[in-house]
C-alpha cells in the first residue's frame, strides 16, 4: 500500500518513514507541502495519507479539503504541533479522520496507522 | 513578559527531547537574556508566535550539540551541519513552541510560523522594545543548549 508522508521537513519525514517502515507491505510516497500532497493523491492515489498542518504554499488544512474534493476517500491523518482542541475538531470537519501530536513515539505513529487502515481503509 | 511563561516551554522541551531522542536534559535557572548568554551558539531555531499571542521561540545549540541531536535521531554519525541538521533543528523548535502554546489554552489558539535557522557564532537575539528575553540553559547527555523565550499573551 503507497502512504503520502506530507511534511515540509525533510527530517520529520525521514522520521515518520522510519517509524512505519516495520509495517508490512508499506511504500512510501513524499510530499513537501500540500500542493504537491494534492498532485501527488490524484496521479498516485494513495491508500494512506500522514498531512502536517503548517507547510508553505498551501496548508496542510487546505490541502486536505482538496483531497476530499476530488472525491478521494482514502484515510488522512494529521500529523502537527497543533494540539489544541479546537484545531483538532476543525481538521475533523475539513475531512480528516484522525490526528497525531507531534511529538510522538514510533508506537504512537504505527497504532495511529493502524487505526487508521482498520477504520477507513 | 511574565516570567511564568517560560514554564510550558520549558515542560515542552523537556518532552519533546525525551520523547524523540530518549534524553532528559538537566534545566538551569531562567533568566534574562543578556551579552554573556551568546558564547557557544553556533546555530539557532527560531519561530514565530502570532495572533493572542506575540513573540518568538528559538533554541539555540553548539555546533557539536547539534550534530549530536541528529546522530541520535537517525543513528547515523553525523559529522557537519547540512541540510538534515538545519531541518532537525527547525523541526525541534517547531514542536517545542506547538506543544507550548497549546498550554495557554488561549481562545482563540495562539498560532505559530514557520521555523529559521540562523548559523554563525558572532549575533545577538534582540527583542523589540520594551519586551525582553528569557533565557534557559540546559545540560545534557548530548551536550548543552539554550531555550529562550521571549512572547506577550494579549487577554
Amino acid at each position: 500500500m503507497k502512504a503520502l508522508i506530507v511534511d515540509d521537513s525533510n527530517v520529520m519525514r525521514r522520521i515518520i518513514i522510519n517509524g512505519l517502515k516495520e509495517l508490512p507491505n508499506m511504500e512510501f510516497l513524499e510530499a513537501a507541502d500540500g500542493r504537491e500532497a494534492v498532485e501527488a493523491c490524484n496521479t498516485e492515489n494513495p491508500g494512506l495519507v500522514l498531512m502536517d498542518w503548517n507547510m508553505p504554499n498551501l496548508p496542510g488544512l487546505d490541502a486536505v479539503k482538496a483531497i476530499r474534493g476530488m472525491g478521494k476517500t482514502m484515510p488522512i491523518i494529521m500529523v502537527t504541533t497543533e494540539a489544541e482542541k479546537e484545531r483538532v475538531i476543525l481538521a475533523m470537519q475539513c475531512g480528516a479522520n484522525d490526528y497525531l501530536i507531534k511529538p510522538f513515539t514510533p508506537a504512537d505513529l504505527q497504532a495511529k496507522v493502524k487505526s487508521a487502515l482498520t477504520r477507513f481503509g | 513578559m511574565k516570567a511564568e511563561y517560560i514554564n510550558p516551554f520549558i515542560e515542552s522541551v523537556d518532552n519533546v527531547f525525551q520523547t524523540m531522542l530518549g534524553v532528559i536534559p538537566k534545566r538551569g535557572a531562567p533568566h534574562i537574556a543578556g551579552a554573556d548568554d551568546q558564547a557557544g551558539r553556533d546555530i539557532s531555531a527560531l519561530i514565530g508566535l502570532s495572533g493572542k499571542a506575540r513573540g518568538m521561540v528559538a533554541l539555540c545549540f553548539p555546533t557539536k550539540t547539534a550534530l549530536s541531536v541528529i546522530t541520535r535521531l537517525f543513528g547515523d554519525e553525523t559529522t557537519s551541519i547540512d541540510q538534515t541538521v538545519i531541518d532537525g533543528i527547525s523541526e525541534f523548535v517547531n514542536m517545542v513552541a506547538g506543544s507550548a502554546k497549546a498550554k495557554f489554552n488561549t481562545d482563540p489558539p495562539i498560532d505559530i510560523g514557520l521555523p529559521m535557522v540562523v548559523r554563525g557564532s558572532n549575533y545577538r537575539l534582540e527583542p523589540p522594545s520594551r519586551a525582553v528575553w528569557l533565557s534557559v540553559p540546559f545540560e545534557s547527555e548530548l551536550g548543552p543548549f539554550v531555550l529562550e523565550v521571549s512572547v506577550q499573551i494579549q487577554s
